[in-house]
Formats: C-alpha cells, structure tokens, sequence
C-alpha cells in the first residue's frame, strides 16, 4: 500500500512518498518510454521522451523526475502526450544513422522499441545527417574508446546514461561528455582510455548502439539467443547475471538486476568471465595415464579403470590412503556429493578445500573465525554504516560489487573509509579513504595500537561499549609490545594517524569491518582475527566481516568440505545420524587437513586421492612441494573442466562441466543461497560434477541415485532443516540468507601474541600476491576480453627498489626465494611501498607459489635484472 | 518618462570608486538594514515596492525570497546573475562598469533577505570591464569593512565571492549558473526542485538578476511605498531598456515603466536611423516576439508588451528599419540558439540546430513549399518541451517573424532570394 | 610543466575562497587562458593536480565554455559580435573587411602569428554597436576608419 493514490490514464494508482510519477506508474505495471532514466541514477529529465501530461500543469511534465503528489491526475498517452514523444522521436531520429541493420543493439534497441510504438514512418529532415567522422572510409564511425568498448557517436542520443553510470554507480572517472549542443560527444578524459573495472555497464545500459563491445559485436542476433539465469562465479559477492546463448554457445553475459546484491551493476570479470567455458585448454573427454602420457579414452574405460585400482588399493589399505580436494567455486550439490562419496564410499575423512594456505589449519578454522566474527553481516548492513574498515583486502579487485556499495555509502552518505594493508589499493585511491600503510606482517600492531589509542584517549567513555578499566589495564598488560609508540615504530604508520583513526572509529555510530583473501592467508591469521575482535570491542556498534575467496566457499564451509566437520558444521556426534542418512559406515571423524594430506602422501600414508575442480600445483604456497609430493600417489583422478597443472600429474582425468553447464546453487559471502540455470547442455564429453559423482560411487558400489543436483539438494534439505530450512525451488527466483549459529562474544578483549619478522639479509624483499586489473584468482586469464586489459604477466616493483636495482618498466628479472625462482617482466608500481615486490596471481606463465616456501611464515624474495 | 533611480549618478566618472559613492550615498541603505530591519520587514518592504526580477521573467522579487527555508539548518546562498547575454541587452553591464557598488550593495541587502552569509557573483566571462570594477568594488567594501565578519558591528558576516563565467549564454539560466558555479558544465537542471529549496551545493539559493539588486539600496533608503508609485499598477519601478539596432542614438534609457514604446524609440534614441522606415522591433531581447509599426503606442510595462502579443524581457529593445530582411534575422537568432543549447535536453539539442539548417537554407535560396510548415512545427515540439527556458526562446523568433513576415519567407522560397536585401556596411 | 608557479599558486588562493573546490575550476580555467591566450589538455592536467579534482571534471568543463580559444592564436584574438544588433550595423562586413585586410581566413591565425579573427555571439553591447572585443577588450562604435586605425597600431607594435 501507498502512502496516497494518484491517478494514471483513469486508474488509481498507489504511490510512497518521495516516489516520482514514473516509479508509481511503472510500479502499477503502467509503462512509460524512458532513455536517461535509470533506477539507481539521479533523474536529469533530458531526453524528454517520458513527458506527461498532469492536470493543473500548464506543460508537460517529465515523469522520471515529477514527485508523485497525492490527488495528482496522470495522462500518459493523452494526443498531447503523443503528440510531443513523436516530435522528441523525430528530434532523436534526425540524425540518427538508423544503421539498425548492421547495428549491434538491433533487436533490444530501447529507441527501436519506442519508435515502433510511437514513431512516424518519415522524417522531415532535408539536411544531409550529421556526421561524427572517425574513419573517413568506413561507414561506420566506430572509435576504440576502451579495450573492449567501441563508441560510435553517430548513434548517441545523449542520454547520458553512460557517463552518469560511471560517475555516479561506478564511482570512475574514465569517461565523459565534451562539448556542448548537438556537438556533444562522449569519450575518456584525453588521451586515455575507458577501462574501469565496471566499463562493462555503459554497453549493457547504452538504450541504442553507440556503445558496443567487442566481445558481442557481430556475433548473434539477439533475438535468436536463448538466455539462462545465472550466478557469477568469480567471487563470492554473488552477483546475478544472464547468460545469452545461440547453438549451445554463450555469446555475451549481462547483468540481472537484484535489489539485494548487485543493483544492475556487474564488473567486467562476471561480465567476460563466461569466456573461458570455451578455452582451449578445457578437457573435452576422459583421459588415461598411460606410459606417462594421458591419452584420451572413453567414460566406461575411464570409471572401470578407477574401479579396478581404488577396489584393489581399498583392498590393500584402509580408507585413510585416501584423500579428496574439491575447489570453492564447486556447487552446493556438487561439495555435499563429492564429501559424501569420500566419507561413505571411499572411507575417508581427508577431505579439504582450503588449499591455498600456508598455515597449518585449526581445527574447524573457519567456524572459530566465525565464532569469533559472529555478525551476519549483508550488504543492507553497508548501505546502514557511516565507517568502514577494509583490512588486508584489495576489496575493489577481489570483491568488486562489494567495494561499489562501499564507495556508494562514501559518495551518497558521507560514510568514512580506514584502510589498513602493506600496499595501496585502488578502493583506497578512489575515496578519499584513510589509509594506514604499513610494512608487511605489521597489520597486528596497527590494529591494537589503534585499540590502545582509543582506550588511552582522555574522552574514551569506556561505560559506553561496556568496557571495565579493569579490562582496560588488563589489555595494556597483555600487549606491552604493541602498544602506542612501539605500534607505530613497528609498523610504521605514524603514531598520530592511529590516534586519529581510533577518534574516528569510537565516534561513528555503525561500523562494518571486513577483512578479505590476503588477511585468510596471513600467518598471523588468528592473531589477527582476535586483534579485529578488539577493534570491534572499542566502537559502538560494530560488525566483523571475514570475506571468504571463492563464490562458493561459504558453501564448502557449511557442507563437509573440511576434514573435521560434516555437513551443516555438525561434530563427531552426529556421525550416527549421517550413516543412517547414508546407509553405510563411516571412516573415523577427524581427518587431514590440506597440509597434513601432503605430508601424508610424503610418507607414503596416502596413496590415491580424488580432485575435484581445483588445482594445488598452481596454489598451494610451495608449488613445488606440491607438484613433487602429487607426483608420488598410486593414484590421482582429477576432475576438472581444464588441464590445469594439478591434471597434467593425474592418472585419470574426468571431464567437468563448467558453471554455464552445470546448474545448482551457490552461497555468496553473505550467506546468500543462489541458484545457477545451466545456459547450455554439457560441451564435449564432459558431464556436470553431481552426475560424475554419482557414476564414480555407482561404480564403486554404492548408489545414492542422486546424479541430479536437485535430488541431492533434496536430501540436504531434509537431513539440514535446521540449517538449510529452504526448498530448492525458493532459490531460483530471489536466492535466500541462511541463518548462520550465533554465537556470544566473550566480555573483554581478547589476548594477542606476536612475534617480529625476522629479516632476510639475502632476501631483503617481501613478496606480495594478489590480483592483476581485471582478473580475479587463477582461471581469468582463460577469458580474452579480460586479457585485453592486462594481457601479460609482470613482477611489479616500487618505485625506489627498481631505482636501487636500475630496473625499468618492461626489463626482464629474476625472482629468487629459498625455494625457487621466475622470471618475467618488470613493472614500476607507484603505490608500492619500498621492499615489497608483488606478483599477480593470474598467469600460468608466472606462478607465485614456485616462490613460497611452506616452512617459511614469511615468503622473502630477491630480485635481480637479467 | 525618464526617470533617473538607477542612473541618477550613472553619469559621474569616479563612481565607481568606493569614497565618490559612498559620498554619493553608498552603503546607506546596507547600514540601515544591519542596524534598523529586520529580516520580515525588508523581505515586505520589497514585496510593497513591486520590484519583479529584470532578467528576464519579471518574478516579484520579494515573493522569489520568502520561497527559500529560512529555518533550514543548512547554509542560504545568493547568487547575484551578471551573466547577461541576452542579445540586445547591456544594462547589467553599464550598472557593474559605472556603479558598481550600488550593485553589490544590492546583493548584501539581498543576503540579508534571505540569510546567507556567503554570496556569489557570478559576472559574465567576456566583461572583462565590468568583472574588474565589481573585484575592485568587492575588495574596497571589504577594506570599509562592509563585507567580511561583524560587519559594522552587528555581527552579521557576509563573504562574497566572484565568480567568472567562461562564455555561456545558458549561465544565464538560474540553474545552469548554479552548475557552473559548482564547477560544472553549465547544464540547466530540472525544476523541482527548485533552487529556492536545493540550489547551490544542494542548498537553499535564491538567483537575483544585476538590474534587480541594484534596486534595493534605493527602496531601502526610500521605501517600498515610493518605489510602487513608479510605473503601472502591476510593473511598478523604472527599468534600463537598451535600445540598439537602426535609431539614430542606441543608448541604455532608464524609463519608468509604462512608457510608450514610440516615446522610446523616437523622443529618446532619436528615430530611426537615417530617417528610413520603422519595419519591427523587438522589444525584450532576442528570445521575444516582434512588434510591428503600429504596436508603437504600447506601454513598455510587462503586462501591456505581453497582452501585444510580445514580452518585455530583458528590456532590450532591437530596432530594424526597412532594408531588414527577416529571415536574415531569423537565421542570425538561430545560428545562436544553436551556438549556446547546453545539450542536455533533446528538443533544443536537436531543435535548435534543425530550425537554424533550414531557415539557412530558405535564406540561402534553397528553400522548399513544406519548410515553413516543418519550422512552424518542429518550433512548436520545442516550446514548452525542454528542461529550461531555451527551446522556448529559441522557437519563438521563428514562429514569431513567420507570423508576421510570412510573405519574406515565402518570396525567399519562391524567388531563392531575399525580398529585402539586408546589406549593411561599416560607415 | 605549462602553468607557471604563480598561476598555480593564484588558483589555489582562489579555490580557497569556495566553500567546495570543484567551483574553482572555471576560475582555475581563466588563470590559465590569463597566462597563456589558449587552453589544452595539459594545463587541464595541472589545474587538476593543483585543486585536487579530477581531470576530466576539468577537461569537460573546459571543453564546454566557448570563450577559451582550445589552440595558440594569433597575438590579437578578434572577436567580432556577428549576432542581432551588431549585423544590423555591418557587422557581417567588419568581419569580410578584417579577412581580407588581413588576408587570412575565419578561425585562422595570420602567418606573423599577429591576429586570429573569429566570429562571436552577442558581447553585451549592442547599443554601440558594431563591436569587436580584442583579448579583453572591447571596441565599440566601430567603423572603417577606425578598424584601419587598429590595424596599423597593432602591426607597428607588433
């Protein structure tokens, strides 16, 4: 119900406060034409096309930007209404090209669509048309405005759309509007380019064809594409897209706008992302180990194979030979199937996915942090904070959608950013953020030394947060070493920067703390984590975020994907309930973790190992420990959708359908359930993972009959009502929170230890990893529009290293660590803080982890020109 | 009648020095207001005087003020619009070059209105004159201590800033003037909402044309009273019209407002130029309807102009003789509504350089039957369709001279030459 | 490095003056035009450097103000008023006398680098007119006579 009614072409209308006639029309089902408008822009009533006419107005009136008023009286389609959308519509056609033919938006052409309906079938232009002239031979006037995007002015109806997008939802500065009067034309600031990470959306929301990408241009028809729901998969934001698909090929994803998540808005790696469903590297049928090589080989030779040697090994040993990996970009379905068939057919507890970490895991690792970090937080809580601290994150490049509703909280609410890592990222850069710079694996010291300012500070109104002085002194005690001016000095932040940042943080009244992939993978991790807790402890209202690494590792945590959990975080009790459930035995409770799997098979306790969607070789922080210790086992399948590094050492490989092939649900780090359509019926001979792990225990003997994800989120449901209280069929349309265990924060703060650093005499440099622009983790490189952006892999340097080294952007260097080396081009990074040398993640050709040492806390590297 | 309120020193060379105006009763009237009224009384001495806004649309000036939330916790800008361009108009420019003071007192007075503590003047880019003389002004009533904190005393504080335009008739416009302040495009905005509640920096404005404020000193010092017994029921006060174009003495003549347009043009400005035929004037600056010979004995108040069919605008009367060809005129005007359409909006974007295309075209001897047909209709798609005022005074000259010089436009069509030839020489 | 430290400095005065920064742009812009008689993309970098604003905030802005020639012109920047009250003086002519006494073209820049003609909208003085506005300033009531006049005192002073 409205707060008032209005009244549209007769019909009452309900409308809120604050509504304008368009959204109280549309939101009635009653359609007026829009170009400029946009429901997360600021209306600017500009292309005049959703003129209205409403009583007691002398003129017409745009709908977009006229508040609804109660008792107000709407004619949308009066003559005079018509009359004046037919004269913008000649306005607009004028000197449109009317390319449509040859044009890229043809088909889903908002001015097409509006010109069907209200256009005449002449115009009475005499003039020759205006010409954008770009190319004097083509007829098209296409300008490279971008990597991907094309610009044809020519066809601009100066909606603004696409400068407004990047301006006001994407927070960029690469693209405007010069000039003025009909000679207006839209382009990057002089002499660069449009290649934000969002650059993507001016295309998608573009309402004609001035700006295409290169990705869909000539490639379909739109209206002969198909297109399938989907969820992203590059990072656990979550956000939703469509996928458009023609002959069983994907031909472009765009955004599907979701209220809760991402807004319409997508980055360019979800955007392109879907490219590499076709790389050349994906695994098109089964495949045998024989005599070193992998021959191709049929599904039936394939699974008899693995029969024969698992029933002969199992005959031999005991299920604790046995190890399995599943990768966190896995399904629901897909992680639940693949722990079950471990457990219940093969008989082992090994089982892990967190397979990117240097430390040795806790117990229940991730269900501590959340014990620690018990706030659910969403994203509706960071459109309600004013301070936001982002933690050893590179929030914009590794959650994206995250960092945009982010910097809208900065932009429309005046929300403060404090930014704590050992390098400056671009969220940084781009808000005005605060941030505290400091030297690498100091992040502890800043965080309780701005605990320690706060605390000290004379107007700190400890009874406001529930804090003793007892307490207090009980934590100056507890960290004599990192308090104030030792914080500072080890850190390097300077002492009135953490003063300022504590001010700041006990004055804010809602603040969200997220740490992300670099904090997971910080030796110090759990130290950390309790430091978070007690900058929690100083503000009034706060909530810890630990962001997870991959679109579905909530998921992994929540359904068994861990050596020392079952299904639904359930403890060693419940082992009776899920061999009813499963009808057989099952192995003993607690298994190996990632590290104690290798170190097993080291020793020749582990003999076979099942891997599934991942790749250690390429992540494990000592790559060539990796590669060396998979290299021993008896034997390794490996289901996977590309000959990754870890496939190229399996006996057997079992084609995996890829995310666009496959469908299921995902968890976002929200804890979001979202469903995923397949778009396109399996490539190749590759099958989706349910089906897969269904064959493999059909074969081994134990049959679940549930090669279909929706039959096995079916017994998920049933066997985790408490924790998964939601039917399959409720993710398909809006995807649903799951309610996470609460768990009671201890009164407080908690104790931290420490230790310095050691310093590397002959490897004097820290090496960083994180995420080239635009790409995300290690499968991006698979996608050629991302490729574009930043095509090759480089070691970036600072500035005053290279200075000492005589290294220049583009010089070939040596990458040296105790334990191995890579070489590859330099590149100066200006952000970069002295002694620190980052390498990106993203290529094949330059694998940070060749250069990680598992026995070192620290990974330290030295550089030197070739 | 002549009436001298704005030009009653106009004449004095050193005026535009702080000690010759303040010996010539400067600052009067902002030492009256400080010390002796309150906010109420001068926002309803101004309403009493009649004063409507001489930039263009004649709003009464004190009504425009009482709009602005006075209450509202955020800060109340006044932003004085010397950014005259209208073609045909340069009063505002002969007020900042020879009076500046009056007009800056005119803007204290305003702030003082509407409680703003920081107001802006926004002078048109190209005077470069006029910008000199109001920074000199500003200064020096800084220096007297007129402007600044505490001023005389009172505890009243008021900055002003000047601000240069960079060529832009649409800054002209209320919101695109608040645009370009903030740095911007000089992009007209949408209404609502309206500057009065969200203007500058999305605070309470209010916009004052020159001519307007220069004013207020004058109805402070003598009274709202006194300022409505001059001019007509409605359009009381005098106003500057500047009377360019074929007379024999083109000039800025301070009238009081009710005046005969022939008293105008023929007792002051001298007649027309060379004693040729009067062929049309446009009374209000370039975005108004002409008037033709024997609307001579109009008043010039806005309610007669207008119930002749015209408007009175900015006050700047265009006089042409008998050798003027009007689409000549017609295509000049449309040349610069094209040159200054922001380009926000589609009507006058497009409009704007379609109506100029084609009426280059008829004057160029290309001319078609249906074009003043498409012209007269593609006008009338942009009046009242655009974001701002613009499109409407870009479509009206078009409708305006096809109305009355339909033959010219047809003979051009027929003939593919002028009927008139406009060959105006340099003397 | 174009803009020179004064300049820069001066318009950091000024942006001092706004209660938000962004409004010192178009001040910004005619600190520059002041010292160097033309605008382009780097002194845009500069003044974006030095009101902390971003660069394109000031190469739109820039690009949408006419009154800043966007390439070097000539040492006298004419500017002749083509619009109503002018051009029923001659104005239209004063331009065709400059071009040709000049012998150059409409947007040109004469081959001594001395004069740049162009034709402008309405300068605000129409009641003397026809009128020409040169760098600054402004000549009014012109006629031919008097355009000789200029000419061959802007040439001996070169």
């Amino acid at each position: 119900m409205g707060d008032f009614n209005i009244t549209v072409n007769g019909k009452t209308v309900p409308a809120v406060k604050g509504q304008t006639v368009l959204q109280a029309a549309l939101a009635a089902g009653i359609d007026i034409p829009v170009f400029c408008w946009h429901p997360q822009l600021v209306p600017v009533g500009a292309c005049r096309i959703c003129l209205v006419e409403i009583e007691k107005f002398p003129k017409l009136q745009v709908a977009c930007a006229t508040p609804a008023a109660d008792g107000m009286v709407v004619m949308t389609e009066s003559p005079k209404v018509v009359k004046a959308r037919q004269g913008v519509l000649e306005f607009i056609l004028a000197h449109h090209p009317l390319d449509c033919p040859t044009c890229d938006k043809g088909g889903e052409c908002d001015l097409q669509d509006v010109t069907f309906k209200y256009g005449l079938d002449y115009s009475r232009l005499q003039e020759p048309k205006h010409r954008n002239i770009v190319d004097e031979n083509s007829t098209f006037d296409d300008l490279q405005i971008g990597p991907e995007i094309i610009r044809n002015q020519n066809r601009c109806i100066h909606c603004y759309r696409c400068t407004r997008i990047v301006d006001e939802a994407c927070f960029e500065d690469d693209l405007g509007a010069y000039q003025r009067g009909y000679h207006t034309e839209i382009l990057p600031p002089p002499h660069r380019e449009i290649r934000n990470l969002y650059s993507g959306n001016v295309v998608e929301y573009c309402p004609v064809g001035a700006l295409t990408n290169d990705d869909w241009r000539y490639k379909v028809r739109v209206w002969l594409t198909k297109q399938a729901k989907s969820v992203c998969t590059h990072c656990p934001d979550g956000c939703n897209l469509t996928h458009w698909t023609f002959h069983n090929k994907i031909f472009r994803a765009t955004s599907r706008p979701n209220e809760n998540i991402d807004r319409g808005f997508i980055c360019d790696i979800g955007r392109y992302g879907y490219q590499q469903v076709a790389s050349s590297d994906r695994l098109k049928q089964p495949m045998i180990k024989k005599n070193g090589e992998l021959i191709e080989a049929t599904w039936e030779e394939a699974l008899n194979l693995i029969k024969t040697q698992v029933s002969e090994l199992k005959s031999k040993l005991s299920g604790n030979a046995f190890f399995g990996l599943i990768g966190e970009t896995s399904t629901n379905e897909e992680i639940y199937s693949f722990q079950r068939f471990l457990r219940r057919v093969i008989g082992t507890s090994h089982i892990d996915s967190r397979i990117n970490r240097k430390r040795r895991l806790t117990f229940g690792e991730e269900v501590t942090s959340r014990a620690i970090a018990p706030d659910h937080v969403s994203y509706q809580d960071i459109d309600k904070a004013d301070t936001f601290v982002v933690y050893a994150s590179d929030l914009h490049s590794e959650n994206p959608i995250t960092a945009l509703r982010i910097k809208r909280g900065v932009r429309y609410r005046d929300a403060k950013i404090i930014i704590i890592n050992s390098r400056s990222t671009h969220l940084g850069v781009r808000t005005g953020a605060t941030n505290l710079l400091h030297k690498p694996g100091t992040g502890l010291a800043v965080l309780t030394g701005i605990v320690d300012a706060a605390v000290s500070s004379t107007t700190f109104d400890k009874s406001a947060v529930g804090l003793s002085d007892q307490q207090i002194s009980e934590f100056k005690q507890a960290h004599t070493e990192l308090l104030l001016p030792k914080a500072a000095a080890m850190s390097g932040v300077g002492e009135s920067d953490l003063r300022a940042v504590a001010d700041s943080l006990v004055r804010s009244s809602n603040v969200v703390i997220f740490c992300g992939a670099d904090f997971s993978r910080y030796p110090y991790r759990d130290e950390e984590l309790l430091a978070l807790d007690n900058l929690r402890r100083i503000c009034k209202s706060a909530k810890l975020a630990v962001l997870p690494e991959s679109s579905n590792s909530v998921g992994a945590e929540l359904l068994g994907a861990y050596p020392n959990q079952y299904p639904g975080g359930k403890g060693s009790d419940a082992k009776s309930k899920f061999e009813d459930l499963w009808r057989g035995p099952l192995p003993d409770f607690s298994g190996k973790d990632m590290i104690g799997i290798l170190e097993a098979i080291n020793e020749d306790e582990i003999e076979c190992g099942f891997i599934f969607n991942a790749d250690p070789v390429r992540v494990f922080p000592d790559g060539n420990y990796a590669d060396a210790v998979l290299e021993k086992l008896k034997l390794l399948v490996v289901v996977d959708s590309f000959m990754t590094e870890t496939a190229r050492l399996a006996d057997v490989i079992l084609p995996l359908s890829t995310f666009a092939e496959t469908e299921g649900t995902r968890t976002n780090w929200e804890g979001r359930i979202q469903y995923t359509q397949s778009a396109i019926k399996p490539m190749f001979d590759s099958k989706p993972g349910c089906e897969i792990l269904e064959l493999l225990a059909d074969r081994l003997g134990v049959s679940f009959g549930q090669g279909r994800p929706s039959e096995v989120y079916g017994e998920l449901n049933k066997s985790l009502g408490d924790v998964l209280p939601v039917r399959y069929e409720m993710f398909k349309s809006e995807g649903a929170i799951y309610d996470r265990p609460k768990h009671q924060p201890k009164p407080g703060f908690n104790r931290v230890a420490y230790n310095a650093i050691p310093s590397d005499r002959e490897y004097p440099n820290f090496l960083t990893v994180g995420n080239a622009d635009h790409h995300r983790g290690p499968n991006t490189e698979r996608n050629p529009s991302l490729l574009k952006f930043t095509g090759d892999p480089f070691v970036g340097l600072s500035e005053i290293d290279a200075k000492e080294l005589m290294i220049s952007d583009g010089d070939l260097v040596k990458v040296e660590s105790r334990t191995g080396k890579v070489v590859g081009n330099a590149r100066v990074i200006a952000e970069l803080p002295g002694k620190v040398v980052f390498l990106p993640e993203n290529f094949r050709e330059l694998r940070p982890n060749l250069l990680m040492g598992l026995k070192e806390k620290f990974d330290h590297v030295k550089v030197t020109k070739m | 009648m002549q009436k001298h309120v704005l030009f009653e020193n106009i004449n004095d060379p050193k005026l535009h020095n702080i000690d010759r105006a303040i010996e010539l009763g400067a600052y009067k009237a902002w030492e009256k207001v400080l010390k002796s009224i309150k906010r109420e009384e001068l926002v309803q001495m101004v309403k009493d005087s009649g004063l409507r806004g001489r930039g263009g649309a004649g709003f009464p000036t004190g009504l425009k003020w009482s709009f602005v939330p006075v209450a509202s916790p955020k800060p109340k800008y006044l932003c004085c619009n010397a950014d005259e361009s209208e073609p045909g108009t340069c009063k505002d420019r002969v007020l900042m070059e020879c009076d500046p003071h009056s007009v800056i007192e005119g803007v204290m007075i305003a702030a003082f209105a509407i409680d703003c503590h920081t107001s802006f003047f926004y002078v048109r880019g190209e005077y470069d004159l006029s910008m000199r003389r109001i920074e000199k002004a500003i200064d020096e009533a800084y220096k007297k201590g007129y402007l600044g904190k505490n001023i005389l005393g009172t505890g009243y504080d008021l900055e002003m800033i000047l601000h240069r335009g960079g060529g832009a008739y649409i800054c002209g416009e209320e919101t695109a003037l608040l645009s370009s302040l903030e740095g911007e495009k000089g992009l007209s905005r949408i209404k609502p909402p309206f500057p009065a509640v969200s203007g500058l920096y999305a605070c309470p404005t209010v916009v004052n044309n020159v001519e307007t404020l220069a004013n207020l000193p004058r109805i402070v010092i003598n009274g709202g009273q006194w300022y409505a017994s001059m001019g007509t029921e409605k359009s009381k006060g005098t106003r500057i019209f500047s009377v360019s174009g074929h007379v024999k003495k083109p000039g800025n003549y301070e009238l009081e407002l009710g005046t005969p347009l022939r008293t105008l043009i023929y007792d002051y400005a001298g007649g027309i130029l060379d004693d040729k035929k009067l062929k049309c004037v446009i009374p209000g600056g370039s975005s108004v309807p002409v008037l033709m010979p024997d609307q001579l004995d109009t008043p010039l108040d806005f309610e007669s102009v207008q119930a002749a069919g015209s408007m009175l605008g900015s006050g700047a009367v265009i006089v042409m003789n008998e050798d003027t060809c009007m689409v000549w005129v017609a295509e000049i005007l449309a040349h610069f509504y094209m040159h200054e359409s922001c380009g926000k909006c589609t009507p006058c974007r497009q409009g704007t350089g379609w109506l100029y295309e084609i009426i280059h075209r008829i004057e160029h001897g290309q001319g078609r039957a249906q074009d003043l047909d498409t012209l007269l209709d593609l006008a009338k798609n942009i009046e009242g369709n655009t974001i701002c005022a613009l499109g409407d005074a870009a479509a009206t000259p078009v409708i305006s001279t096809i109305k009355q010089f339909r033959n010219e436009y047809e003979y051009h069509i027929e003939h593919k030459k002028c009927l008139v030839k406009s060959d105006f020489r340099l003397r | 490095m174009i803009l020179s430290n004064d300049t820069k400095s001066k318009i950091g005065e000024y942006a001092k003056k706004y209660p938000k920064v962004k409004s010192a742009i178009l001040p910004a812009l005619h600190y520059a035009y002041e010292e160097q008689g033309y605008l382009d993309d780097s002194m845009y970098e500069e003044i974006a450097q030095v009101l902390g604003v971003k660069f394109i905030e000031v190469a739109e802005a820039a690009s949408f103000y006419t009154m800043f020639p966007k390439q070097k012109r000539g040492k006298y920047y004419i500017q002749v008023c083509r619009n109503i009250s002018c051009a029923l003086l001659g104005s239209h002519h004063l331009t065709q006398y400059l071009l040709q006494k000049l012998g150059t073209k409409l947007g040109e820049t004469t081959k001594d680098h001395l004069f740049t003609v162009v034709e402008v909208e309405c300068l605000g003085s129409c009641c003397s007119a026809p009128m020409m506005q040169v760098n600054d300033k402004y000549y009014e009531n012109l006629t031919l006579a008097k355009v000789d006049q200029l000419i061959d005192e802007w040439r001996a002073a070169k």
